[in-house]
């Protein structure tokens, strides 16, 4: 069950990481094909912040129902890249859960669930 | 003087009485030095999101409190030497709410 979690983050790790590959196989490789910026309607469209939308001055530790959403199965922060948020909220995000868990209402781990016993 | 929010969690053995009793001798250490408790909220008894000195349940009980650097100095040493406080979280309530 739990490499279950685990497989499902390396995947979408791997993915996030693909563009820097590909970089460097561009570099290295004689002819650029394809290179450049995309043209602009082709770009994906830059997502606006869910808490800049909202305009949230303070994120509370105790809202877990709001902190599950920004964290993956096996208990982790979600990337900025990946929740789409702003670095502001993001650092408020990040505060949010750690504060979370050390009053054990969000877990550190996936390992951590109870299923352990 | 700041208002700070109080998080901790009581060890679920805990009757209502011993928990009252615990709140109690917490805000206590509030009172005596200074402090006022602006707000006094149960949580209730919630499972926890994994296993602090083996239970898997506690007492959470939240409170905001106005007190000066030393009470608060004071306060969170009680509730470290406290056997029956599992965990606790202080923070300034302007970072909250």
């Amino acid at each position: 069950m739990v490499e279950d979690y685990d497989r499902e983050d390396v995947e979408n790790d791997v993915d996030a990481e693909e563009p820097s590959e590909a970089r460097t196989e561009e570099r290295r490789g004689e002819a650029r094909r394809g290179g450049g910026r995309p043209a602009a309607d082709q770009r994906r469209k830059r997502r606006l912040c869910p808490f800049c939308v909202e305009n949230v001055k303070t994120i509370d530790y105790k809202n877990t129902m709001l902190l599950r959403q920004f964290i993956s199965r096996s208990g982790r922060i979600v990337a900025r890249r990946k929740a789409g948020t702003c670095a502001k909220h993001q650092r408020m995000v990040a505060r949010a859960i750690k504060r979370a868990r050390h009053i054990a209402l969000l877990p550190f781990t996936a390992s951590h669930t109870h299923s352990a016993r | 003087m700041r208002t700070y929010e109080v998080v901790f969690i009581a060890q679920p053995g805990l009757d209502d009485e011993g928990l009252a009793s615990l709140v109690e001798t917490v805000k206590r250490a509030v009172t005596e030095n200074g402090g006022e408790i602006v707000k006094e909220e149960m949580m209730g008894r919630r499972k926890l999101a994994y296993p602090i000195r083996r239970y898997e349940e506690g007492h959470y009980v939240l409170l905001h409190a106005s007190l000066e650097r030393p009470a608060l100095n004071e306060l969170e040493r009680r509730l470290k030497l406290s056997e029956d406080v599992l965990r606790h979280l202080i923070v300034r309530l302007d970072e909250v709410a």
